[in-house]
């Protein structure tokens, strides 16, 4: 499988990135892992003049706790966010999720940002940064700007990445300690496959470990970009972890109603809401039963 | 001169693959890897459409491209129709294109990169027509005709029926009948398919390439270029894996058009999106069964009707579908039976073997129908096999000599291992317990008309070593280190003195090749016949340098020695060293061949006994079936095959567990799905196969009947590996969830429906019901 | 722009090349390399035949631009036997062994994936092992005789050898 021919710049750093992407204008991409790209190219679903390569700027695939906020390189790789001590500790959500990527020798290549950019509504690692409240810094010409996961994406391959930026870091509040998540997906075989339908739950205890302080719930693959379900969150947020487990079914009904699968050769729109409605059931009762186990005893 | 016996010391023992450790250190080169001094880079044009008439090709851009030193399209071939067993191929679509990926024009090039760059300047004109993708579509009145020359669509049919039907079905207590249909699935080999070709100044062509029919592809492509078979020479390399896969394609005949074009060696290695749109994978089956047992479990009558999607050409299709329609019929002890199979052209890729060729549909079908009956019958599927199956020395009922039986001892073997009764017994909710057999052949009379055996050359050279020439093919699956212990066997020396030459037709003897799991039973005869014809000369010298007649001279462990003076010995290297030093150079040569005792079925009434030997076999699965999403998890496989003597016992049980993994792929997750007539996942990402993660423990049981026709007792295994393995699955989710599988692969969301729908009565209350339905 | 030279280590060895931007790592190895031991199953990272070891972690070459590759570390299977070639590494003897191997076409990238695996875990369990093996697609063994073989050089196996 041919690849035309085109022009590879490895950038020093990121302001050289972004010159040269600004400078190549839409001729140009950003090469992260090129699990996606490498494949685009072979595939001639992208025809760009010029890669601009990220891999060789330094801290871009950093991954750290500062002031609250939990931040990662665009470059961090799935394999490392699969096993990273702090995310496992703060986030395993993230974990699990990019834990579920692809093989290993994906998850050794991709990268997040690289999956966050490809915008695919089946992304793996969009859900739990929805559910994370996650935001994304991008760097330009003239400065970075932060867009929440909630308003990036617009369609599939379609981001609110302004021309010319590259996605520089991905940032969430951390988690208490007193947090759960459970990221869960439909697959046809028991490993290595694209998700067909995914849930991801956060949610988190208020300090006394009494209710449900915050919730976030996404899904994947049933709609046209990730999305979140206010509606399923709202059914556990001020609630008891007991109480908001007698919802496990109308946070299931309200999962379903904010999906709108289309039917595919992978599986039939209807049943890809059932999935949704079964994952995002276990799903609660998973994160709520540990998060009952968390709190203490009323 | 005796012949060794057992304890033996090389057969029956766990080797490994004489190639094993090439393989392992990545230095064994395999078709894709092979390349030749000033060598093209060919690529196919391939058609978008499923059905299209051709107006234009308009090639003069391509050929002008720098680096481009070929182009061809039908214009170019001899404009010969043929095919392997039809005459409905061409080389490059003619008029029309009759598949989403029909050849219609191919580059060669100095490098890939050109040769794909030029194949986007070929311009063709197309008129697209109505297509028909399912075989059922395809018979039905007004269906597009996909050759107009076969109204109907009808490309082949076979019926067959012995003893009388309707008195079997009267003398029934319990009828089952029902419609079932099996996927069309790909063999998925890890290697694409690959060849490079060339032609001399002669104009003989030399093709190198992973055949599984060296021999019967170079007279289907002799008539296809319009040559005499001689002036072609087919060599074949490693190659990675075929499955069936990997017999007549057009690729082999575009290269070497191709290659005469230019003048130069030109390879055409298969991407694997092509490999899916291209290669030749299973026959989809519709398949209607009915079947009907006496109150006590003895089958009565079985009527089956057969409609096969052939695709756009006859590949084997049509012989195929004729074995769904009889081959189990050899399983158990039918008496009346009836088939008729229908063979119809569709717009899809040609369909072909694929391990099983057949069977595999059938053995779904049939042994869905048993277990459908024991519920009816109220009896353990298992005793409702053993009560019906065939035992050695009996005769089927279209006259095939069982020769030797386990099917018996499989059944009760695998039942112990994974404790069936009590698996049975005490039902768990949502989890099952399934059971299925096979029969199926070692080789096949009618398929190669000429004849069915098998032949060798050994070779003994003056240094001893030993080389086997054989005319089959080892696909990978580790036949020419079977070979090698039936020759190390025979000849009395360690395996090591023992090596297989690499198939070439200008050396090796005409094998028919490596299909219908003839290659251990055939190859194995036709290379102990050649083994015993170089031992007696060796044995002839040897007995003259001890002064004692041939006839007392054997070999064992690498020593000639006097039966009635063991210590009179002499190494088998001295022997073979004086024995060439005695004939002046010549080379000890050993050609033996084997004639095996198989009768061709009479045209009429189909009695005859296809094959020398019958391997049986029974496997069951266990399951986990998720309540909430209908997904099936396979847990745990015990399989017992009846192999006669294994050879080599880890690779048969290689061969087991491999089979089972396309068993369970195909039962749980492979399809290949059209819409608007074209392949939508001819790629990994969507055609799905099992991963590490999705295989069970298995338990691998050899049965070990002697087969008096068997080399060294020995059976074939390749085959039955897989054929029951589907319904072993679906008779397990039969188990938990109370539904019929009728369709492969399972869809997890119809098994969810169905569930639902049955208010997923446990197999419990299905039998009650059943009950209640036989006594209206 | 031309783009420097790149520098790149195979089986230990220091290679500099002018390789076009478009150049697919695994095309650099089979065929400007001639180390055909890595091999092309479907080009798209799907069946792991391609799988090498890029500073010592298993990735699809198919999927890298030889560029991505620059500065970096890339062991092939040719490189995991002594250099002569008579001795094979534990992990191969495994799979020969075992049986592990049928056509051998997924063998090298198998054994790759498995060398990255005990390497960084000597003690895998058989989920260990078949989760990272997950992307390296066998369609004749069953993985089942793999699986045997990469437990058998799992410290503790009983092999009295820890292998790396």
């Amino acid at each position: 499988m041919r690849i035309t021919p085109l022009e590879y710049v490895t950038a020093d750093n990121l302001s050289q990135a972004v010159e040269l992407l600004d400078s190549a204008g839409p001729q140009a991409a950003v090469l992260a892992g090129g699990t996606d790209l490498v494949l685009n190219l072979k595939k001639k679903r992208a025809c760009p003049c010029i890669l601009v390569s990220l891999q060789a700027i330094d801290g871009i695939d950093r991954i750290c706790l500062e002031n609250g906020m939990i931040r990662i390189g665009a470059m961090a790789t799935h394999d490392r966010l699969a096993r990273h001590p702090l995310l496992r500790e703060k986030a395993d959500i993230l974990c699990q999720a990019a834990g579920l990527i692809g093989s290993w020798q994906i998850r050794n290549a991709g990268t997040i940002g690289g999956n966050i950019c490809n915008a695919s509504p089946a992304g793996d690692a969009l859900p739990p940064l929805l559910a994370l409240d996650a935001a994304f810094v991008t760097a330009g010409t003239v400065g970075e700007t932060v867009i929440s996961a909630r308003n990036f994406f617009t369609g599939p391959g379609q981001t609110r990445l302004p021309s010319g930026h590259l996605l520089k870091e991905i940032r969430f509040p951390c988690p208490p300690a007193n947090a759960a998540g459970c990221y869960m997906k439909l697959r046809r075989r028991k490993a290595v496959d694209i998700s067909i339908a995914g849930v991801a739950f956060q949610a988190a205890l208020n300090e006394e470990g009494t209710q449900v302080a915050s919730a976030g719930i996404a899904l994947g693959g049933v709609a046209p970009t990730p999305v979140r379900v206010p509606g399923a969150e709202d059914l556990i947020t001020g609630r008891s972890p007991k109480e908001a487990l007698e919802n496990a079914r109308a946070i299931g009904a309200a999962c379903v109603a904010a999906a709108s699968p289309i039917d595919d050769l992978r599986a039939s729109a209807d049943y890809k809401r059932t999935i949704v409605n079964v994952f995002a059931q276990r799903c609660a009762r998973h994160v709520l039963t540990t998060l009952k186990e968390k709190g203490k005893p009323q | 001169m005796g012949n060794p016996a057992p304890p033996y010391d090389v057969v029956g023992k766990s080797v490994p693959q004489l190639a094993a450790r090439e393989k392992a250190a990545g230095l064994t080169r395999f078709v894709t890897d092979l390349s030749l001094p000033r060598m093209l880079h060919g690529r196919v044009l391939r058609s978008p459409h499923p059905h299209a008439r051709i107006l234009h090709i308009d090639t003069r851009k391509a050929k002008a491209l720098p680096g481009v030193k070929a182009v061809a399209t039908w214009e170019d071939t001899p404009k010969i129709k043929f095919g392997p067993r039809s005459e409905d191929w061409t080389i490059f679509a003619s008029d029309k294109a009759r598949f989403h990926g029909d050849e219609v024009a191919a580059v060669a090039a100095v490098d890939p990169d050109t040769a794909e760059e030029a194949l986007d300047l070929i311009r063709v004109d197309y008129e697209v027509c109505p297509h028909v993708v399912s075989p059922l579509a395809a018979i039905a009145p007004g269906a597009p005709l996909v050759h107009e020359e076969s109204p109907g669509n009808v490309a082949a049919e076979f019926n067959i029926s012995a003893g009388n039907i309707d008195q079997g079905f009267d003398r029934a207590f319990a009828v089952y009948e029902d419609s079932y249909y099996t996927s069309q699935v790909y063999q998925a080999y890890m290697e694409p398919m690959s060849v490079i070709a060339e032609t001399d100044l002669s104009g003989r062509l030399t093709l190198y390439t992973g055949t599984q029919i060296p021999n019967m592809m170079r007279m289907t492509y002799a008539k296809a270029l319009g040559i005499p078979p001689e002036d072609i020479r087919i060599v074949v390399p490693e190659y990675g894996g075929a499955f069936g896969g990997k017999m007549e394609n057009n690729i082999h005949l575009v290269a070497a058009v191709l290659a005469k074009k230019a003048g130069l060696p030109v390879k055409l290695t298969y991407t694997r999106h092509e490999d899916f749109l291209a290669g030749n994978p299973r026959v989809p089956m519709h398949i209607d069964i009915r079947l009907g047992a006496t109150r006590e479990g003895i089958l009565t009558a079985k009527d089956v009707r057969v409609v096969g999607g052939a695709g756009a050409r006859l590949v084997y299709s049509q012989v195929i579908v004729s074995t769904a329609c009889y081959r189990v019929d050899s399983l158990y002890r039918f008496k009346n039976v009836r088939a008729r199979g229908i063979t119809a052209y569709t717009n899809t890729v040609p369909t072909a073997c694929y391990r099983g060729f057949g069977n595999s549909q059938s053995t779904f079908v049939l042994e869905s129908a048993m277990d459908e009956l024991a519920l009816r019958l109220n009896m353990d599927p298992a005793e409702l096999r053993i009560k019906n199956g065939m035992g050695a020395g009996e005769t089927s009922v279209h006259g095939w000599k069982i020769g030797s039986s386990g099917l018996k001892e499989c059944v009760e073997k695998a039942t112990d291992a994974i404790g069936w009764k009590e698996k049975r017994k005490v039902k768990q909710p949502l989890k099952g317990i399934g059971l299925a057999c096979c029969n199926h052949v070692s080789g096949n009379r009618p398929f190669a008309r000429e004849f069915d055996g098998g032949s060798a050359m050994v070779r003994v050279g003056k240094d001893g070593r030993v080389m086997v020439f054989h005319g089959e093919s080892d696909m990978g699956q580790g036949q020419n280190t079977t070979f090698a212990q039936i020759a190390a066997e025979t000849l009395g020396v360690p395996l090591s003195r023992v090596h297989v030459a690499q198939v070439d037709t200008d050396v090796s003897p005409f094998g028919l090749g490596s299909f219908a799991t003839r290659g251990t039973l055939m190859g194995g005869n036709g290379v102990m016949a050649a083994a015993k014809k170089a031992l007696a000369q060796l044995a002839e010298t040897a007995g003259n340098i001890l002064c004692v007649p041939p006839e007392r001279i054997t070999c064992r462990r690498d020593m000639f020695y006097d039966v009635d003076a063991p210590d009179k010995q002499l190494s088998f290297g001295v022997v073979a060293s004086q024995a060439t030093i005695a004939r002046h150079g010549a080379p000890v040569v050993g050609t033996g061949f084997y004639k095996p005792p198989t009768e061709l079925p009479d045209p009429e009434t189909k009695q005859g006994n296809i094959s020398p030997a019958y391997p049986f076999g029974c496997q069951i699965a266990e399951v986990d079936i998720d309540p909430d999403t209908g997904q099936v998890t396979v847990t745990r496989m015990a399989a017992a095959h009846d192999v006669g003597r294994a050879i080599n016992p880890m690779s048969v049980e290689g061969q087991i567990q491999g089979g089972i993994a396309q068993g369970l792929g195909w039962t749980l997750m492979e399809d290949m799905h059209y819409g608007q007539g074209r392949l939508l996942n001819a790629d990994f990402v969507d055609y799905i196969v099992p991963s590490a993660f999705d295989m069970p423990k298995i338990d691998a049981i050899l049965v070990e009947p002697e087969e008096p026709n068997g080399p060294y007792g020995a059976k074939g295994i390749g085959e039955p590996a897989l054929n029951p393995t589907m319904a072993a699955i679906t008779n397990a989710i039969h188990n938990a969830t109370g539904v019929r599988i009728t369709t492969l692969p399972v869809n997890p969301a119809q098994l969810l429906a169905r569930m639902k729908a049955a208010g997923s009565p446990g197999p419990e209350l299905a039998r009650n019901q059943n009950d209640r339905q036989d006594t209206h | 722009m031309t783009l420097p030279p790149l520098h790149i280590i195979v089986n230990g060895e220091d290679h500099h090349l002018m390789v076009p931007a478009n150049r697919i790592l695994l095309d650099l190895i089979r065929e400007d390399l001639a180390l055909t031991g890595t091999k092309e199953g479907c080009g798209l990272g799907k069946c792991g035949a391609c799988t090498v070891l890029l500073d010592g972690r298993p990735v699809h070459a198919c999927l890298l631009l030889a560029h991505q590759a620059d500065g970096c570390r890339v062991d092939t299977i040719e490189g995991l036997a002594d250099p002569a070639g008579t001795t094979l590494h534990p992990i191969q003897e495994a799979f020969v062994e075992k049986g592990a191997i049928q056509c051998g076409f997924c063998t090298p990238g198998m054994i790759n994936t498995a060398k990255a695996l005990l390497d960084e875990n000597p003690t895998p369990t058989e989920d260990d092992i078949k989760l990272a093996i997950a992307g390296n697609l066998c369609r004749c063994t069953g993985y089942h005789k793999i699986v045997d073989a990469v437990s058998a050089c799992a410290c503790g196996s009983g092999k009295g050898e820890c292998h790396g």
